[in-house]
C-alpha cells in the first residue's frame, strides 16, 4: 500500500474507525514507512499540549452578563421574541456603520426624528400600545448601540462620552456591562478608566457586578484606578475587603502612595 | 448519577431557564478558551471571545432545534463570533513565541521540549489548518460535524486533517533539527580553547 492510500485512511485511522481489514494494512504500512508513521507520533503527541485555564474571573464575568441579560428581558414587552430577534439582526447590521463619526451623528437626528414620531403618535387618537412599547424597546436598544460604538473609539474623548452615555439608563443592557468591564481593565487611558468605575459603581448593589468590580482590583496597573477601588472596598464594606487589600499590598511593584492607601483601608477595618 | 446532556440543558435555556446556562459555561467556557487562545495566542481577547459566545447563546437560544448536537452548534457560534470579530479589527501582530502559555514542568525533561516545540510547530501552520487541528483533536468533534462546520464535503474533512498533519510533522521537524543544531554549536564553541596571543595585535 502506498502513501497516497494511507492519506485517504489515515484521518479515520487515527480516531479508530476502520474495518479490521484496513487497521491491519495501515499499520502494516506504517511498519515500513518513517513519514506517515510519524505523523500518527505527532497526532498522539497533540494530546500532551497543556491546557490553558481560563482567569477565575471569567466565572463572576458571566454571571454578571446573565443577570444583567434577564433583568433586561424582564422589561421587554411580552410576546415580543420575534419582533427581538428581527431587530437584534437588523442592530448588528448599522453596528459598523455606527462606528463612524458620520454615523453617530446621524443616529443623533434618527433618535430626535423618532422623538418626534412617538410624540405625534402619542398625541393622535387611541395609540395602539404595542407599536409604543416596541418603539421604547427600540430607543433602549439604539442607546445600547451608541454606547457599545462609542466605547470602540479610538479617541479617548469619545470612549469617554460612551462611558457617560451608559450613565443615562438605569438598568444595564448586559452587553454594556460586559464593554463597560472590559474598558474598566483594559482601556488604555486612565481617564476612561476611572469613568467606567464611577459608571458601574452604581450598579454596585447586583452582587454579579460588585464581584466582577472588585476582582478587576488585582489586574489594574494604574495607581488612580486603584485608589478608587481600594475606597469602593470600604465604601461597600466587601465581606473580602481584608482579604483583597492582603493579596494587594503582596503584589510587587507596588506604587508607594497605593501601598500608603492600603495600609490606611486596613486600618479603618480594624 | 448521570449528568444531564447538554442538549437537554440547551433546551431548558432555550424556554427561559437562563440560569441552566451556567452549567454549560462550566463545561464549555475551558475548552472554548483553549480553542481560542491556541488559534490567536491572546488570553484576553479569547476571554472576551468566550463572553461573546455566552450572549449570543442567549441571544440566539431561540434559534436552537432539538436534536441538534449542542457542541457542533456551541463551535458554529464560536467561530462566527471569531469571524465577526477580525472583521472588525484585523489582526495586526503575527503570533509570537512569547505569546504562547507557559508549558509546566512534564516528567521528562525531553517531553517537555518536544511540546514546547509541537506548540511552536502549531503556530507556524496557516489558520485553516491550525483551526482544523484543534476542533478534532482538542475539541473532538466528529468529522461529519466539522464537514458541517466548515461547510465542505466529509472527503475533504479528511483531506485537509491529513494535510494539516502533514504540514505540523514537517514544522515539526525543521524546529527539532534547528534546535540540535544550536546545542551542536553551543557545545561546539565551549570546547574551542580561547585564541592565543600571538593571533592579537
Amino acid at each position: 500500500m502506498k502513501c497516497e492510500h494511507i492519506a485517504e485512511l489515515l484521518p479515520d485511522y487515527l480516531q479508530g474507525r476502520l474495518s479490521a481489514e484496513q487497521h491491519h494494512n495501515v499499520e502494516a504500512h506504517l511498519e515500513q514507512c518513517a513519514d506517515c508513521s510519524e505523523e500518527v507520533v505527532i497526532w498522539r503527541k497533540l494530546s500532551l499540549l497543556p491546557v490553558d485555564q481560563p482567569d477565575p474571573a471569567s466565572r463572576a464575568r458571566f454571571e454578571a452578563m446573565l443577570q444583567a441579560y434577564k433583568a433586561g428581558r424582564s422589561n421587554q414587552p411580552e410576546g415580543g421574541t420575534e419582533w427581538r430577534k428581527r431587530a437584534s439582526v437588523w442592530s448588528w447590521n448599522v453596528f459598523h456603520w455606527l462606528r463612524s463619526p458620520l454615523g453617530a451623528a446621524a443616529w443623533g437626528a434618527a433618535l430626535l426624528a423618532i422623538g418626534v414620531f412617538a410624540g405625534l403618535r402619542l398625541a393622535g387618537p387611541k395609540p395602539p400600545s404595542l407599536d409604543l412599547a416596541a418603539m421604547q424597546s427600540e430607543l433602549a436598544s439604539m442607546k445600547q448601540l451608541v454606547v457599545l460604538s462609542m466605547l470602540q473609539q479610538q479617541s479617548a474623548s469619545a470612549r469617554l462620552e460612551g462611558v457617560t452615555w451608559s450613565t443615562r439608563d438605569q438598568q444595564l443592557d448586559p452587553q454594556v456591562l460586559s464593554a463597560l468591564l472590559h474598558t474598566l481593565r483594559y482601556d488604555a487611558s486612565v481617564d476612561v478608566r476611572l469613568a467606567a468605575l464611577d459608571a458601574l459603581s452604581r450598579h454596585g448593589r447586583q452582587p454579579q457586578v460588585h464581584k466582577a468590580i472588585l476582582d478587576s482590583l488585582q489586574q489594574q496597573q494604574s495607581p488612580l484606578v486603584q485608589v478608587a477601588l481600594i475606597d469602593l472596598l470600604l465604601e461597600w464594606r466587601d465581606p473580602d475587603a481584608a482579604q483583597r487589600l492582603q493579596a494587594l499590598q503582596q503584589a510587587p511593584n507596588l506604587n508607594p502612595t497605593v501601598r500608603q492607601r492600603v495600609e490606611w483601608a486596613r486600618s479603618k477595618l480594624n | 448519577m448521570t449528568l444531564a446532556p447538554d442538549e437537554d440543558l440547551m433546551l431548558q435555556v432555550r424556554d427561559g431557564a437562563g440560569e441552566t446556562l451556567g452549567v454549560l459555561f462550566d463545561r464549555y467556557q475551558t475548552p472554548l478558551f483553549n480553542f481560542y487562545s491556541k488559534l490567536t495566542g491572546d488570553r484576553t481577547l479569547s476571554e472576551d471571545l468566550v463572553q461573546e459566545v455566552f450572549l449570543r447563546i442567549l441571544k440566539y437560544r431561540q434559534s436552537y432545534r432539538p436534536g441538534t448536537p449542542f457542541r457542533a452548534w456551541v463551535y458554529q457560534i464560536a467561530r462566527n463570533a471569531r469571524i465577526d470579530h477580525f472583521r472588525k479589527f484585523p489582526p495586526q501582530t503575527a503570533l509570537e513565541p512569547e505569546m504562547l502559555p507557559p508549558v509546566l514542568p512534564t516528567d521528562s525533561a525531553q517531553e517537555q521540549q518536544e511540546v514546547e516545540l509541537l506548540q511552536r510547530a502549531l503556530q507556524q501552520l496557516p489558520e485553516e489548518k491550525r483551526e482544523i487541528l484543534l476542533l478534532c483533536r482538542f475539541q473532538e468533534l466528529k468529522y461529519e460535524e466539522i464537514a458541517v462546520l466548515l461547510g465542505c464535503e466529509l472527503n475533504t474533512v479528511r483531506t485537509r486533517i491529513h494535510r494539516a498533519l502533514q504540514d505540523l510533522r514537517k514544522a515539526f521537524h525543521q524546529l527539532a533539527h534547528g534546535t540540535m543544531l544550536k546545542k551542536a554549536e553551543a557545545a561546539a564553541a565551549e570546547s574551542i580553547p580561547p585564541r592565543g596571543g600571538r593571533h592579537e595585535v
